[in-house]
Formats: structure tokens, C-alpha cells, sequence
């Protein structure tokens, strides 16, 4: 177990038969820290991330995750983590309410602790009014904003976010980044994937894969400084411009 | 944990646009139009009689056959060519001969001169047919053996039924079969459909990512299927019994029992062939390919006994066959578990192979 860390990974490799999706590689994550996994679709971004929640079993490598061995102890690793996919996967045919139930049931929370954090949480998202409607009929933005909340059910260590903020505008995303640090502000590590180069602005360190390999690795300011880059979307073209494989 | 999944599956269930209502459906289709319809009771036989005699006698052996209720009488003339064309052109399913010298013949009590041709194109309607002259014909003899008189005609009505085992007694042999049909193809699809359109939607990966249980999350799917089939079990025995006034010989529990460990075998397949789909069609096909198989070699049709012996290896591995013999036996004989031991073996192992491996097969991660 190494201490300190919220994610450890060394020499992580996942191939797919003859494809290497995810190519030896290595890197930690502090704990509270809010961690940018960027690179450009098909650089093994969700692939590894996968791995990491337990999802998917490493080909070669090692690593913990919340102090967890990531190829032994999948199932304790799922205990501490919260994970929001990058499609909307609570149930559509259940309510707002029935969906928290569900998971806060699943991650062993008693009736009357799920009764309490429901309403905390229909609060926070300001979506009081739709707790009994139909989690299909929501707004992307509240879907968002409510399988955050959901993945966060049972106060993990680590949350895992697969581009949570996919096709939703400007404002909405702010207000769910303002939601992202918020948590990070208690103490639960951030482990974000996003094509929005503004949010890889907001975090603390980002890493940006290509080809299956962690080209870059830095806090957003280092990256610029180092590559001599006006912002993130410059920094990003200049490291994912080296990429060889087709997406 | 169980309790808010199995909610989850109810809740699923019922807020389905299609899936209660095809509960509902199915039993009262498979109980009020199926009987009628599998019934192997041939009635409507075209018969041809070549009449080469033309007396008395021969026109009352015709009368007989005419008078049994299965029989239509499309020809009746001298010509054997004629009756022969009729059948080539498949206006006729039967023909008897009737030879010159058959009122002679019988008055003396010697040999029979009767023919019978018999079409088999379709081979059931071909051999039931034939079976019905010869039953005619044997009542016609009986009859004007015995004396003359009202006596000896109620006798003879009496020994029709006996003869002909009236299409009631078919009836009453299927549905135990046909409650079988509904409640294995109920019980095998939806849950065959239930985990792909799980994974077509995208929510198992939110439930693989916790940790919950498999077997749990496998049950707990499973746990519907039985208060479902046990739904279409009652509607079944209530339409039998208001429609048709059939009712179990035996105990009404055991078929509740049976139905439990059918569904054991039948929901843990439609689950274990749901976890190796990646999608519907897959899942589908799969299952009707299964279900026909079951179904055919079931004995609900056919009877097992007389199978080749291969087939009858085979039927084995079928629940159905099972399921279908315990059901009959129940329901038709009034047997318990006890007299039908066999059967609650075979559904128990399997069922213990396909929730195992319906759980085995299901992984949380790849």
C-alpha cells in the first residue's frame, strides 16, 4: 500500500490481441488532488481508466487504486471508488428517487441514511421538483449533475469522471465544475477525462495520452511554461500532434 | 442490498410498456385458442366409396361411417378409377372397396371383401383415418351381429365414444402441455432479453463499477420470472377449469413446485445466454433455437418412447421433458413428487447447472 496516493500505477499495458490500447505506462495521484486524463478519442484514455475502476483487467503491470491492488482486490477497489460513465447509465425507467435509492441501497447505506442523503441531494442539485420524475425525462445537464451525485452516494475516495460534461453548453458545464470542486474541497480525489481544453485548466495536474502512452504530465501552468504554449489547447495540439496511430 | 434490487426488477417490470400485458396475454391465448387448435382429434376425412355391390348391406356400411361424424362422403359411384383420380387430386383422403359379392358374402359369415386405401400424404390424417373404417366397420359387423332392436342401438352409440376417444379427451391431455408451453417460453425469453438490453443501455456497467454482488444481481433478476410464471400458472388453471371444467387430479402445490423448478432451469438459461449477447437479435435467436428444440422433443407432441434412441438421449438434457411429464402426471394422474421422482431430479440438476453458470458467466469485469 503506498500512502499518500490515491492512484499508484506502474507499467499498466492492455492490449486487445495485436492492438496495444494502453502502452506501459506509469503514474500517481495524490489524494484530494483533481487530476486531468487527457488525449484525443482512441488514445487509450477510457480503456485505462477502465482498468483502474475495476471494470477491466490489466494485461501486464501493476498498481492500487484508494490502496487497493488493481489486478487482485477489483471488488474492494469498487467499494471506495464512484464512477460516472461518459453515457448517461442510471436507470431511465426508475425516478430520480428510486435511482438514488437503488445505489445507495447497492452500496450498503441503510434506509434511513439513503432518505437523508436523497433530499441533501435533490437540494444541492436544485432539482427538488423533478425527484419524482422519470430519470429519461431529465435535461442532459441535470443527468449529469445527478450521476455525479449518485457516484458520490457513498462518500468514495476516489471519483472517476469518463467526460461527464459531454454535449451540454458553457454554463452548465461551469456549474458542474463548481460541483467538481466542491468535492475536491472534502477531500475526494478527482480522477477527470475531457476533450474541453478550458476544463483541463481547472485541475491541478493533467496528463495527456497518445498512442496508448502518457506523452505529457504537469500541472496545466508547467505544460504551457515548458512548451512554450499561450494555453491548453495550444499545449494539447503540440503533444497530440505527435500521434501516429489512427483514431 | 436484495431488497433494493429486487424492487428495481419489479419496478422494471411493470413500468415496461409490453411485458405485463404480455403476461396477461399469453395465458389466456395459449389456454382458449390452443386447445382447439393442437388437437390431433381428425375429424372431416374425405372418403370415396367405390360400391360395387350396391345392396342393402353395403349402403348400411356406408351409412355407418357417414353416421361416426368423421367422415364426408365426396363419392360414391362403381368407378375405382374415378375414386383413385379423386385421391391424386387430393379431393379424397380415403377410399373403400366395396366387392360384388359382399352382402352374400356376409349373410354367409365368411371372409370380409372390403378395401381400404388410405392417402398419407398427410401422414396423420392418413393413419387416424384408417383406423376409423376399420373401427366402422368392426361396429357395423357387431351391430348386425347382435339382434335387431332399440337395445343394441344404444349399445352401439355407447361404444362409439369408447372407440373413438372424442377430441374432449385430447383436450384434456394438452393443457397441462400448453401451460407448459406458456409459462417455459414466458419465463426463457424475458430473461434472455432482460441483461442485454441492460448492456444495450448502458446501466450494468454503473452496476458492474459497485460492488455489488453477482449472485445477488443474478437472483435477484431471476426472483420476478417466478412470481410471473406462478401468475400465469393460476390464470391457466382458472381458464381450465371455468372454460373447459377441467381440473387438477392432484394437488394444486405441486404444480407451483414444478413451475419453481422449472423456472430454476429456464430464467438461468435465458440469463446465461443474456451474458454471452451483445445485443437483442443475438439473445433472440439463441433462445428460439433452444425453446423450439425443448419444445419439439419434449414429448408434449410426440411421445418420447417412440423416438430413436439418440433422440431419446437427448431429451435428457431437456427441461421440458421434465417439466411436461410432472405437469401431465399431476394434473391428468393426480401423482406426487414422489411418483414422478425423476423428473424432480432433472429439473433440480439442471436448474443447479444454469444458475451456477448463469452466475459464473456473468462478469463484472473483463
Amino acid at each position: 500500500m503506498n500512502t499518500g496516493y490515491a492512484i499508484h500505477i506502474r507499467n499498466l499495458v492492455k492490449k486487445f490481441g495485436d492492438f496495444t490500447a494502453v502502452d506501459n505506462i506509469s503514474f500517481d495521484v495524490r489524494k484530494g488532488e483533481i487530476f486531468g486524463f487527457l488525449g484525443a478519442n482512441g488514445a487509450g484514455k477510457t480503456t485505462a481508466m477502465r482498468i483502474l475502476c475495476g471494470l477491466s483487467r490489466p494485461t501486464s503491470g501493476s498498481g492500487t487504486v484508494a490502496g487497493f491492488d488493481i489486478r487482485k482486490e477489483q471488488e474492494k477497489i469498487k467499494r471506495h471508488i464512484g464512477y460516472m460513465s461518459q453515457k448517461f447509465s442510471l436507470y431511465p425507467d426508475l425516478t430520480v428517487r428510486e435511482n438514488i435509492r437503488l445505489f445507495g441501497g447497492i452500496y450498503g447505506l441503510k434506509d434511513r441514511e439513503i432518505h437523508e442523503k436523497t433530499e441533501a441531494m435533490l437540494d444541492m442539485l436544485e432539482i427538488r421538483d423533478a425527484g419524482n420524475r422519470f430519470a429519461a425525462e431529465l435535461p442532459l445537464g441535470w443527468k449529469q449533475r445527478l450521476s455525479f451525485s449518485i457516484a458520490l452516494i457513498h462518500s468514495p475516495q476516489i471519483v472517476f469522471l469518463d467526460e461527464p460534461t459531454g454535449g451540454v453548453d458553457p454554463e452548465t458545464r461551469r456549474r458542474f465544475w463548481e460541483l467538481i470542486y466542491d468535492t475536491a474541497e472534502h477531500g475526494t480525489t478527482i480522477f477527470v477525462t475531457t476533450h474541453y481544453m478550458d476544463e483541463a485548466e481547472y485541475c491541478d495536474r493533467v496528463s495527456i495520452m497518445v498512442d496508448g502512452r502518457i506523452a505529457a504530465m504537469d500541472s496545466p501552468a508547467g505544460l504551457k511554461e515548458s512548451l512554450a504554449a499561450r494555453d491548453m489547447d495550444e499545449v494539447f495540439r503540440i503533444v497530440a500532434g505527435r500521434a501516429v496511430r489512427e483514431e | 442490498m436484495w431488497k433494493y434490487l429486487l424492487e428495481k426488477e419489479f419496478k422494471q417490470f411493470f413500468r415496461d410498456p409490453g411485458l405485463p400485458r404480455m403476461a396477461l396475454a399469453f395465458p389466456v391465448l395459449m389456454m382458449l385458442v390452443f386447445p382447439f387448435a393442437v388437437s390431433m382429434d381428425i375429424r372431416n376425412i374425405n372418403l370415396a366409396v367405390v360400391d360395387n355391390c350396391m345392396s342393402r348391406e353395403s349402403s348400411l356400411l356406408v351409412d355407418k361411417c357417414i353416421s361416426s361424424g368423421y367422415f364426408r362422403l365426396v363419392s360414391h359411384g362403381y368407378s375405382a378409377e374415378d375414386a383413385m383420380r379423386l385421391m391424386d387430386d387430393n379431393k379424397v383422403d380415403a377410399i373403400i372397396t366395396i366387392m360384388p359379392d359382399f352382402d352374400r358374402q356376409t349373410a354367409l359369415g365368411r371372409g370380409l371383401p372390403v378395401g381400404i386405401k388410405v392417402n398419407t400424404v398427410n401422414g396423420t390424417k392418413g393413419s387416424l383415418g384408417s383406423q376409423y373404417i376399420l373401427q366402422c366397420v368392426r361396429m357395423y359387423f357387431s351391430d348386425r351381429n347382435s339382434s335387431a332392436g332399440m337395445a343394441s342401438a344404444q349399445s352401439a352409440d355407447i361404444s362409439e365414444k369408447y372407440y373413438f376417444n372424442p377430441g374432449m379427451d385430447y383436450k384434456l391431455f394438452m393443457i397441462p402441455a400448453l401451460i407448459v408451453i406458456a409459462i417455459t417460453m414466458v419465463t426463457a425469453f424475458l430473461p434472455a432479453l432482460n441483461i442485454v438490453s441492460e448492456k444495450e443501455a448502458g446501466t450494468i456497467e454503473q452496476i458492474n463499477v459497485t460492488p455489488v454482488s453477482k449472485t445477488a444481481f443474478i437472483v435477484c433478476k431471476m426472483i420476478p420470472y417466478w412470481a410471473i410464471a406462478f401468475f400465469i400458472l393460476t390464470a391457466c388453471l382458472i381458464i381450465a377449469w371455468a372454460v373447459f371444467g377441467y381440473v387438477c387430479r392432484g394437488n394444486v402445490l405441486w404444480l407451483y413446485l414444478f413451475t419453481v423448478l422449472d423456472i430454476l432451469v429456464m430464467a438461468g438459461l435465458g440469463l446465461l445466454i443474456s451474458n454471452y449477447s451483445s445485443n437483442a437479435q443475438q439473445a433472440m435467436f439463441v433462445i428460439w433455437f433452444f425453446a423450439v428444440i425443448f419444445m419439439l422433443m419434449s414429448g408434449i407432441f410426440t411421445p418420447i418412447a417412440s423416438m430413436p434412441d439418440w433422440a431419446r438421449f437427448i431429451t435428457y438434457f431437456n427441461p421440458m421433458r421434465y417439466f411436461a411429464d410432472a405437469m401431465r402426471a399431476v394434473f391428468l394422474k393426480g401423482s406426487t413428487p414422489a411418483d414422478v421422482w425423476y423428473d424432480v431430479a432433472g429439473l433440480g440438476v439442471l436448474g443447479t447447472v444454469m444458475v451456477t453458470a448463469a452466475i459464473l458467466s456473468y462478469r463484472k469485469s473483463e
